[in-house]
């Protein structure tokens, strides 16, 4: 079931011209943010390498990662990256079913152990294990299971990298991301609802390249697409700058293209590389559509106060507690005043008249 | 020693309680305010001639109020009062005010400058003079300036002038000139004052004022009781002592019944008896005050200050701090000198910005701070040496006579007059000598 041929000759026996393979490895160098010279190594080191063994494991999600992924705007390229890697379970797309392919799951792992990389996507249920089985199997369980002997676990999508809808406020099932559970592990979280595709395929590209997994943020994900904000890097960020800024979405403002913030875009809040990269082969992006960012990559952005209330707008009133606020600054100052004036007062009470005749050598 | 309350023992002595005390009753709104919104930039430092010519940190005028500061931060701020109590508050003890004594009197001459430059328009000068009240009342007050405010309660004169020392003055005048100087006239319009300074060592200033008075028929008169108009209590900071001096100034006055007294060119002088004497005493005047200068500007314009001759020689014109910057006198010596020179070269920084002549706020009154005040000269020696002019006019005795000291240090050979003096040399002559007999006719109706 596991074929040892390298890359280059499976993408040749796929018609993929050489022509179009460094294409593919160039774009995903730049991708990458490596320099240019690095393209031959990627296409030298992919077109080389052994097709490592990917377990994918569903949990709580809606399969929009995958969807994502398989349904990239050019499926050809896109999905080479299946080509690169030995898929040898994903519940989606798995021919098999049933035994036979919890069968194939259990070979993988015996046959990669300790080398295989698992991609999770959905957030685990911990309130009750039986939210979410697979045979039976709890997600719990599944993921202590597969992550134990996984070289890396990357978790595709914000349920698993943040726990997602999920987890989203009253989070009735306990849904947790998969860093909540699996520590010793490195753990890339690939965050976003869904994440861009070149973002998923960059990712193993780099791994496959290198070996090692990029360098990643404070959240685990990986700095080369998550370290600007959707607002530093937006096309109407120079509108933002003069304040100029759409009220509605009918509005003078918004025809003429000005800054969505007032309209709850949550650009400012959110890293990122929708700006850049955008979607369906660059073709737009929801601000570029006409529509704030929801901020889809950072954790609980569903709890975010309303995906169309402006990020700094208080919400609670604020005169009332500027007045207490006002009243209490008032009322200690006028206190401390007091207070020292008494004091002023009974210095002055105390003072003793300076005369001349107080210095007893005199000139 | 740090309790509020004064000990009965300790009354009646200078002491740090005292002293403490006296800073506690310093303490208002405006100085809270200021402390508060200092933001420590330093530009205090270059507006100060201390600092600018000695490049000596502790001379920043924000520096020589820390008594002050500490005081204020411990005990009336909340801040300040925790860090106190927790023991990370450095007190004010007699050591610190014994090394700070030189910097708040021989290092700092209440020029005003570093109150112009600040940014967030903190009266630091101000404050200085605030920090001598508690200076005094501590016993840390240089000896020379002691000497000058016991000599000025004493004998009425900080120089240690006697009535008769300004009658035996009168008497030379008199005898020169042939004019008379009127002397306690009852229910004269002006009474003049004068400065120690004038009546030893610059007599020509009284004759100056009887000849241009006498031109103007004036109803002016000296007041046996109150001639001196310097405050030595002003300059080494105590309000009692100020009070003293003003009062004397306002009994001579009342009892005269004059309707206004004439501050000389002295610019701490006119800073006592026109800004801070009624607050002193607690009371309005029942008379007005006017600078020398500002009456000359109105008996000009009202046609009765008539000059015949120029001088063609160039001279350039000191700004007394008190006078111009604090006492807002800027246009009128201008004018003035234009009746008597058309050969004014202005100094670099000339009005409200003119650098101190150094002696001013009691420095010269204190023998110690000579040379420190001889070496910050160079300021004025440099800003003189750029107008490069043939003399130098003020309107100050003191100035005057830090100017001629300085210039000499200096190695420069030159004059340095009085504006109202020059002008009364230049007055039409034939008005001098009936005037005068009409003016003492007039008196003694």
């Amino acid at each position: 079931m596991f074929t040892q041929d390298s890359l280059g000759k499976i993408l040749k026996s796929h018609g993929v011209s050489r022509r179009g393979f460094i294409k593919f490895c160039s774009t995903l160098t730049s991708m990458l943010a490596l320099h240019p010279a690095m393209a031959a190594k990627v296409a030298e080191s992919l077109e080389k390498v052994q097709r490592p063994s990917v377990i994918w494991l569903h949990f709580q999600e809606c399969t929009g990662c995958s969807e994502s992924l398989t349904r990239s705007h050019a499926p050809t390229i896109e999905s080479l990256i299946f080509d690169y890697i030995s898929l040898d379970y994903h519940e989606t797309l798995l021919a098999a079913a049933g035994d036979a392919a919890e069968k194939a799951m259990h070979e993988a792992m015996q046959a990669h152990k300790g080398k295989y990389l698992l991609v999770v996507e959905g957030s685990i249920p911990l309130a009750n294990p039986g939210f979410s089985t697979v045979g039976g199997q709890s997600n719990l369980d599944v993921l202590q299971n597969v992550a134990k002997d996984a070289a890396a676990v990357i978790a595709v999508g914000s349920c698993a990298s943040f726990g997602g809808l999920p987890n989203a406020d009253p989070n009735p099932t306990g849904a947790v991301s998969v860093s909540d559970i699996i520590k010793d592990k490195p753990i890339i979280n690939i965050s976003g609802c869904p994440p861009i595709p070149v973002v998923i395929t960059g990712v193993l590209a780099h791994f496959l390249t290198f070996g090692v997994l990029p360098e990643l943020d404070n959240l685990g994900r990986p700095k080369t697409f998550y370290a600007n904000t959707i607002h530093d890097r937006c096309y109407r960020r120079p509108f933002y700058d003069k304040g100029l800024f759409a009220e509605t979405f009918d509005d003078e403002g918004a025809k003429k293209g000005w800054c969505l913030y007032r309209l709850g875009c949550k650009g400012p809040t959110t890293y990122n590389a929708c700006a850049t990269v955008k979607w369906n082969d660059q073709t737009s992006w929801p601000v570029e559509a006409g529509h704030g960012c929801l901020g889809c990559s950072e954790p609980r952005f569903w709890d975010g106060g309303g995906f169309y209330k402006a990020l700094s707008l208080p919400d609670s009133d604020v005169r009332k507690m500027a007045g207490y606020a006002v009243a209490t600054g008032l009322a200690a100052g006028a206190i401390a005043g007091i207070a020292n004036k008494i004091k002023k007062q009974d210095m002055l009470k105390q003072h003793e008249v300076v005369s001349v005749d107080d210095w007893d050598d005199k000139s | 020693m740090t309790n509020v309350v004064i000990a009965e023992e300790s009354k009646g002595k200078l002491n740090l309680e005292r002293g403490l005390n006296a800073f506690r009753e310093q303490i208002d709104a405006p100085v809270a305010a200021f402390f508060s919104s200092c933001v420590h930039c330093g530009l205090c430092a270059e507006a100060c001639l201390f600092y600018t010519e000695t490049g000596d940190p502790r001379y920043t005028p924000i520096n020589k109020l820390e008594p002050l500061k500490r005081i204020w931060e411990q005990e009336y701020t909340l801040w300040g009062r925790a860090k106190k109590a927790l023991g990370f508050a450095k007190p004010v003890t007699d050591e610190l005010l014994e090394q700070w004594e030189p910097l708040i009197y021989d290092a700092c001459s209440l020029c005003g400058r570093c109150s112009e430059i600040c940014p967030v328009g903190n009266d630091i000068s101000g404050m200085i003079r605030k920090t001598r009240e508690g200076m005094v009342a501590s016993g840390h007050a240089p000896e020379g300036l002691v000497g000058a405010s016991f000599r000025a309660v004493k004998t009425g004169s900080p120089m240690g002038v006697k009535l008769p020392a300004l009658q035996a003055q009168i008497r030379h005048i008199e005898a020169d000139t042939g004019m008379t100087i009127p002397i306690d006239v009852q229910g004269a319009d002006y009474m003049a004052l004068l400065s120690s300074m004038e009546i030893i060592n610059f007599p020509e200033y009284i004759e100056a004022l009887a000849k241009i008075f006498n031109q103007a028929e004036l109803n002016w008169t000296l007041c046996s009781e109150a001639f001196e108009a310097t405050n030595s209590g002003i300059q080494i900071g105590s309000s009692d002592i100020a009070q003293e001096l003003v009062e004397r100034v306002v009994r001579g006055a009342e009892k005269l019944g004059v309707k206004t007294v004439i501050s000389p060119e002295c610019g701490h002088a006119y800073t006592a008896i026109r800004w801070e004497g009624p607050n002193l005493i607690g009371r309005k005047y029942p008379f007005k005050v006017v600078h020398i200068l500002e009456l000359l500007d109105e008996l000009k314009a009202a046609g009765r200050l008539k000059t015949s001759s120029k001088e063609s020689m160039s001279v350039t014109l000191h700004d007394p701090c008190q006078v111009v910057r604090k006492g807002g006198v800027r246009a009128q010596p201008r004018e003035l000198l234009k009746l008597v020179n058309d050969n004014l070269h202005e100094m670099p920084d000339a009005g409200k910005m003119n650098w101190c002549c150094g002696g001013g706020g009691g420095v010269s009154a204190n023998e110690r701070a000579e040379p420190l005040r001889l070496k910050v000269f160079k300021r004025k020696r440099d800003q003189i040496e750029s107008a490069d002019v043939e003399a130098v006019v003020t309107f100050c005795a003191n100035c005057r006579m830090m100017l001629e000291e300085g210039l000499e240090h200096y190695d420069m050979d030159m004059p340095v007059y009085s504006l109202t003096e020059m002008i009364a040399d230049h007055l039409e002559p034939s008005v001098e000598e009936p005037s005068a007999v009409n003016v003492e006719e007039e008196d003694n109706e």
